[in-house]
């Protein structure tokens, strides 16, 4: 057998799931407090800022102006059809808008939550017959495929509400991010805590946005998601969106391939675990998790001072959309420790024993899923990536 | 001149390399070989340019008389059958001296036993004289095991001296044959030209021919004598299994085709279709313990058992066609398993091993070696015949020339062709797919991916001779008419010595 230089290959120690949890009661941070991961996730989630920015507002022109289009080549191009616009996008001098079509995928077919239940309802159904209706007698194509497959059109209509909704979610967390990224060079962020905390006030306050789209067909007003439907910017599309980007995800064709025959996949959707927070940070260029064409979109709005550190990290240019994955984990992991803060059943200061164990098996139930993902990037050991 | 300019410039090197005053560091001494190897490769690109291509016999002759007391002449010439080999040696060698890198111990002494073995290995090319054949064939021994013994890895002791044993049988035997043939005609006249065995009975001349095979047949090596190739490869150093599997095997086909066919070309008739049985042999043989291999450079090294067999199959059918092949095959395995050695030089380098039971993953674009799979990839099509490089035209020639001379044995090597496929895509798959990793999987997935490999990029410069290898071997299977030119005159010419069984 080979010996191999041992500085060649390095395996952080992952947490347990119990370290996991004290670190939640005990309200630490679970991504160790250092000035190297300080600079990574603020100036990582920057980027990020950037991207979702981009995203949600293609996702939002794709939802309003390209709704029930059923050939929309156009619709990366936010309605800029100039051929400066098509030659970039050709020569692909563009954002990858397909990954946020793939988050879009990802929580239409995982579909937990308040928006999902929603567009199972009557309700929808109703909305879905009404504007059916009203297109219908605009558009021929749309006339005669109604016909041919009734579940069609509807799925279409459940697709467009879910792409509205992530580009609303995305709206806020761009917001979030940009602002944190603010707040540190204004020095009211200086650690990792002040970030969780920064990120947790951020999601509290746009807890009970609420959740809404329409469309215009005739110079008429179309309710998709109406207000009535009661749905929030927290528990009916952030929350479902963790649990299908950052737990859940889906078995991809990447570095590791998994044989559903031999059930190495669980029947169970609700027992995946190929979220961004338990991806191989190694890219298969594909556009599922790890999400190589997220990172290719980040590294173009890479935070100079970022881009600096990487040049002293491994291969520095060389491997720098793998080293973008590895700060990506560590921001995630920061995002789902304020989400799980902001959502904890009672305050952690609390001595009332039955509030003490509500939070113990809340903040286990987290742990438990967490062990399992890549809590070998919390340790702190990123000197020499 | 020019052609005992292709002795002078290396041997003249050597000295120079010796008696360079004062301390040069490994870095001079390896731009001072580079820069007189190159001046060999001007050199027989010179031979190239003056080689009239429409004559069928020796060229450029020089002959002086030497000791002729023991029939020693010093008498050099070159035909289409030396030259593509004379060619190869020189880009080789020079290859083999840009790819040295970081060489800790007698620099020194290393770069003067790599012009040394280049300059005998012209000398052999060229010899026209049996005697000042062996003496060069000999030569080259030393430096070689001296290259394996002292720059080796950590078995080269075991390595270097089994490869010492089997090739002094080699030259003792090539020597017998020399011998018994001036013995057995009543001749002193140890030159190339005048066809002696004429004058010899037929069990004579078998008994001769078969000491030949054997002799040359360990250098090719051919099944059961390639014993000593494998681990000789796996203790050399990258630059010298390049010279070793690019050129130095070469010596043994030459001989086998220049002397054993060019001398006795009847007995050569006779015993054809046991050649052509035992070329399907070696060919299978080698194919099927490269499957059975783990370390990447013995696959590469039993790889070359199974193709040299390939021109012994060739020599046997002796058909205008299949000669033709005979040459293709030596220059592109020449360039071929240089190639290979050379990049599973640089796999060993970046990770420490070339076990494929550790390495996976290595194609991976950003951590991993991405250009050095690529490259791996074009050279495995082209060892495995795939049409567009050099590899498919050789075989091509080889097998269109045997098969109607021997069928089962040339469908038997043709199989072996198929195996080829099935190792090197064995090793692409193990070495290259997959998740990136340098150590045992664990049998879970899931931690392998917890693994963060750190592996040292590959500089450009690394690269450029493997990228200059597949540029040849890309050419010479896109345009094999110029070598087809330079060699078919000669291997026509050489068909028709013997009645032939094709």
């Amino acid at each position: 057998m080979p010996v191999i230089p041992a500085q060649l290959v390095v395996a952080p120690a992952s947490l347990t799931r119990e370290q996991v949890q004290a670190r939640l009661l005990a309200g630490q941070t679970l991504l160790n407090d250092s000035a190297d991961h300080l600079l990574e996730v603020v100036a990582v989630l920057e980027s990020y800022g950037e991207v979702l920015d981009a995203y949600s507002k293609n996702l939002i022109y794709q939802a309003e102006q390209q709704f029930l289009n059923p050939l929309p080549i156009f619709k990366y191009l936010d309605g800029d059809f100039s051929l400066a616009k098509i030659w970039r996008h050709l020569n692909h001098d563009r954002i990858n808008f397909e990954y946020a079509e793939y988050c879009m995928k990802a929580m239409l077919w995982h579909g937990t939550g308040g928006l999902d239940a929603y567009l199972d309802g009557e309700a929808f159904a109703a909305n879905c017959a009404t504007i059916i209706a009203a297109k219908r007698g605009r558009d021929p194509l749309l006339a005669l495929l109604h016909p041919l497959a009734p579940a069609f059109l509807p799925e279409l209509i459940r697709t467009a509400a879910t792409v509205h909704a992530l580009g609303q979610f995305w709206r806020v967390m761009s917001d979030l991010f940009l602002d944190l990224a603010a707040a540190e060079r204004d020095g009211r962020v200086r650690s990792i805590p002040a970030v969780v905390e920064f990120i947790k006030q951020g999601l509290v306050a746009a807890a009970a946005n609420p959740i809404t789209y329409g469309v215009q067909i005739g110079g008429q007003q179309h309710w998709v998601l109406p207000p009535e439907a009661g749905l929030t910017f927290l528990v009916d599309v952030a929350v479902p969106y963790v649990e299908a980007v950052f737990l859940r995800g889906m078995p991809f064709l990447g570095t590791v391939s998994f044989n559903a025959q031999a059930q190495q996949i669980s029947p169970d959707q609700a027992q995946f675990a190929y979220g961004a927070l338990y991806a191989d940070p190694l890219p298969s260029m594909g556009a599922g998790i790890p999400p190589s064409l997220l990172m290719q979109d980040m590294y173009r709005h890479l935070p100079e001072s970022l881009h600096r550190w990487y040049q002293h990290q491994g291969r520095g240019e060389g491997d720098v959309r793998v080293k973008i994955c590895m700060s990506f984990q560590k921001a995630m992991f920061c995002v789902t420790n304020a989400a799980i803060n902001g959502t904890m059943p009672h305050a952690l200061a609390t001595e009332v024993p039955d509030e003490q164990a509500a939070n113990a098996a809340y903040a286990l139930a987290w742990a438990t899923r967490l062990a399992a993902g890549r809590t070998d990037c919390l340790g702190g050991l990123t000197a020499g990536i | 001149m020019l052609l005992t300019a292709l002795l002078l410039i290396p041997f003249l090197g050597t000295l120079a390399l010796l008696v360079w005053p004062g301390s040069p560091s490994p870095q001079q001494l390896r731009l001072g070989t580079i820069a007189i190897l190159s001046l060999q490769l001007l050199v027989a690109l010179l031979v190239l340019a003056g080689f009239d291509i429409h004559q069928g016999g020796m060229q450029l002759l020089e002959q002086h008389r030497w000791l002729p007391g023991l029939g020693l002449d010093y008498s050099l010439g070159i035909d289409g059958l030396s030259l593509p080999l004379v060619l190869i040696n020189a880009a080789l060698t020079l290859v083999a001296a840009v790819i040295t890198r970081d060489i800790d111990k007698r620099p020194r002494i290393y770069f003067a036993m790599l012009l040394l073995i280049s300059g005998a290995v012209n000398g052999a090319f060229l010899a026209q004289n049996l005697l000042l054949f062996f003496l060069f064939y000999e030569l080259e021994l030393i430096p070689l095991w001296l290259l394996i013994s002292v720059w080796g890895g950590a078995n080269r002791s075991y390595a270097a001296t089994k490869f010492l044993i089997f090739t002094a049988i080699s030259g003792m035997l090539i020597l017998g044959a020399f011998l018994g043939l001036a013995l057995l005609t009543g001749s002193a006249d140890f030159s190339l030209t005048p066809v002696l065995s004429d004058r010899l009975a037929m069990g004579g001349q078998l008994v001769l021919l078969i000491a030949l095979l054997i002799g040359f047949g360990i250098k090719i090596p051919l099944v059961p004598l390639h014993n000593w190739l494998p681990d000789a490869h796996t203790q050399a150093s990258t630059p010298v299994s390049v010279l070793l599997a690019g050129v130095l095997l070469k010596l043994g086909t030459y001989g086998l085709l220049r002397f054993g066919l060019g001398l006795f070309p009847e007995a050569w008739a006779k015993l054809a279709p046991v050649l052509a049985i035992w070329a399907a042999i070696s060919v299978l043989y080698g194919s099927l313990a490269a499957i059975a291999q783990t370390d990447m450079k013995r696959m590469v090294a039993y790889s070359s058992v199974g193709h040299m067999g390939y021109v012994l199959l060739a020599a046997a059918a002796n058909t205008p066609i299949s000669l033709l092949g005979a040459v293709f095959q030596m220059v592109s395995h020449g360039l071929i398993s240089a190639l290979l050695f050379l990049l599973v030089g640089i796999v060993y380098r970046k990770t420490g091993t070339r076990d494929l039971e550790v390495l996976r993953g290595l194609l991976n674009p950003e951590k991993g070696l991405p250009l050095t799979g690529s490259l791996m990839i074009v050279g495995v099509m082209a060892s495995a015949g795939l049409p567009g490089m050099a590899g498919f035209i050789s075989e091509f020639l080889v097998f269109r020339g045997s098969i109607n001379a021997f069928p089962v044995a040339t469908l038997l090597s043709m199989v072996g062709s198929g195996l080829t496929a099935v190792y090197f895509l064995l090793l692409v798959n193990r070495a290259f797919f997959g998740r990136l990793a340098i150590t045992p999987p664990s049998g879970d997935p899931l931690v392998d991916s917890r693994q963060d490999v750190r592996l040292a990029v590959v500089a450009p410069r690394e690269t450029i001779p493997a990228i200059t290898l597949v540029a040849a071997v890309v050419a010479l299977g896109l345009i094999p008419s110029g070598l087809s030119r330079i060699s078919e005159v000669a291997t026509t010419a050489m068909s028709a010595l013997s009645p032939g069984v094709g």
